[in-house]
């Protein structure tokens, strides 16, 4: 599919120094996981991308990364036209090739088809970078783990229940595993394959 | 500050930041595993810290406030010239005060002064394989690695302690991170392992010449490998800072004469001048400040 001109938009205004706070951004999500950012060093994104999706991909990739979209993005020509324009990111058809997945969180592949990684290589995995109708701190997950003091809560909306289970029992393959970055609008969290999840579990009653 | 001109801001091109940048990433989500990376040239000879300076120029910003050590001193050589370096090519702020800096490039130390949250402390490494002189080839430390082979380590020290009676190793001590990788923390002195583990700061590593980069999340737990009978410890000195009086930092030794006579002085010189601005003082207070100069 070629590029549609119509379809570009203007990237960072500042291309050097907003992929490096953008990347700031991601490694600060990254390494305190549930930690929640907001990102505004772009004015708009292509139609069908949230606005961090859009700056996380200005910021990370390149031509040395392929790239899954899932089926609505993929038939968006907004997104495509935009992410081959930018980024010159090779456009994947299997999420197992991609070292970048982007996803609706309606839309999502399944765990298992994504690429975890090796034993001796855990860091060829896939990267899995989800949109999502509402990211909060809400007590929903509780989550622990590197880069976490005690514990955190997060609150991503949209997952089914499958995926929810599917992801926290991956945690038990660690060092393989898939590591999430969650987008809405400009806020953004990550979840790296350290982090363990379990259910908010209301206070407990009184013993 | 002016920066150079027909350079990209950090030196290195936007590309080869990307790359990194990623690898910094993968090193953050498995911590402790050395993500190999496509180390650049740099324009100074590897071992004088390539690895070190690709992290910072990929992660430094216009915001941020460099501080650069080598051996605890931000005077040295190797520190002088990597903060000119940045101070030259990003037109960063820089700064000798550790608790001033947001980014902290390091040889062989980690500063005396906590570090806190959003600080991020860069090591320069110059072998991130803690089997490699155990196991020379790659093909098989990497099965270790994988498969938690460590055992070979536990013997190494053993052998320590059924020559010496105590384990001897005193810098790059082998650690275990998050009860899962076994990383070689860089030649620190053993004296800073225990300040690895639950710090609030992230940790990244740059080996340039190995080309690999790994990584400490803050809040992750970092443990020096011992036995039950032969607990981990770290060095003390019966001496205290000849300048500060300190008696709980890392001494370096210095000869002062020719006649053999020397005096222990703190090797972070922040951490010295602070406490000498607090009124702290040492049995060589009066001594010119010229013999600060620690060696290494």
């Amino acid at each position: 599919m070629a590029v549609s001109s119509h379809e570009l938009i203007a990237g960072f205004a500042d291309p050097v120094q907003a992929s490096q706070q953008v990347f700031r951004a991601a490694l600060k999500v990254m390494s305190e996981p549930g930690t929640l950012v907001e990102i505004d060093y772009a004015e708009t994104a292509p139609k069908g991308l949230d606005l961090s999706t859009w700056q996380l991909a200005l910021s990370l990739l390149d031509p040395n990364t392929r790239v899954w979209l899932s089926p609505t993005l993929a038939a968006n020509d907004a997104v495509i036209s935009n992410l081959r324009f930018h980024c010159q990111c090779p456009l994947v058809d299997n999420p197992f090739d991609a070292d970048f997945v982007i996803a609706w969180h309606s839309e999502l592949p399944l765990l298992a088809e994504l690429n975890w990684g090796t034993a001796e290589y855990p860091d060829r995995s896939t990267t899995l970078i989800v949109q999502v109708p509402a990211l909060s701190d809400e007590p929903d997950w509780t989550l622990s783990g590197p880069g976490i003091e005690h514990t955190r809560s997060l609150y991503v909306a949209g997952l089914s229940e499958p995926f929810r289970s599917d992801l926290t029992r991956s945690r038990q393959r660690f060092p393989l595993g898939i590591d999430t970055f969650w987008c809405c609008d400009n806020r953004m969290a990550a979840l790296p394959r350290t982090t363990q999840i379990e259910p908010f579990k209301k206070a407990e009653e009184a013993c | 500050m002016s920066t150079a001109t027909g350079y990209n801001f950090a030196y290195l091109d936007e590309q080869s930041k990307r790359m990194i940048r990623r690898a910094i990433l993968k090193g953050v989500a498995i911590p402790g595993y050395q993500v190999p990376f496509g180390g650049r040239e740099m324009p100074l000879p590897h071992g004088w810290g390539t690895g070190g300076m690709q992290v910072t120029a990929s992660v430094i910003g216009e915001a941020d406030k460099l501080k650069v050590i080598d051996q605890g001193a931000d005077d040295t050589t190797n520190a002088v010239s990597i903060r000119r370096f940045f101070a030259h090519t990003a037109g960063v702020e820089t700064t000798e005060q550790t608790a001033e800096a947001t980014l902290i490039q390091t040889r062989h130390r980690i500063p005396e002064r906590p570090l806190q949250a959003d600080q991020i402390l860069i090591y320069q490494v110059p072998i991130p394989e803690p089997l490699r002189f155990i196991e020379p080839r790659e093909s098989e430390t990497r099965k270790m690695h994988a498969l938690s082979e460590y055992g070979a380590m536990q013997v190494k020290l053993y052998e320590d302690v059924a020559r010496f009676g105590h384990i001897a190793t005193s810098y790059d001590y082998p650690v275990m991170v998050n009860n899962r990788y076994m990383m070689d923390p860089s030649p620190i002195p053993k004296f800073d392992n225990p300040k690895m583990s639950m710090m609030p700061a992230l940790q990244l590593f740059g080996a340039g010449f190995e080309k690999r980069i790994y990584a400490v999340p803050p809040f992750t737990q970092v443990e020096s490998l011992d036995f039950d009978d032969h607990p981990f410890e770290v060095q003390s000195w019966d001496e205290a800072c000849a300048i500060c009086g300190s008696d709980h930092s890392f001494l370096d030794e210095v000869i002062t004469d020719d006649n053999g006579s020397k005096m222990f002085v703190c090797s972070d010189t922040d951490y010295c001048r602070e406490r000498v601005d607090q009124g702290f003082v040492g049995t060589a207070a009066d001594l010119s400040t010229s013999e600060q100069e620690t060696e290494q």
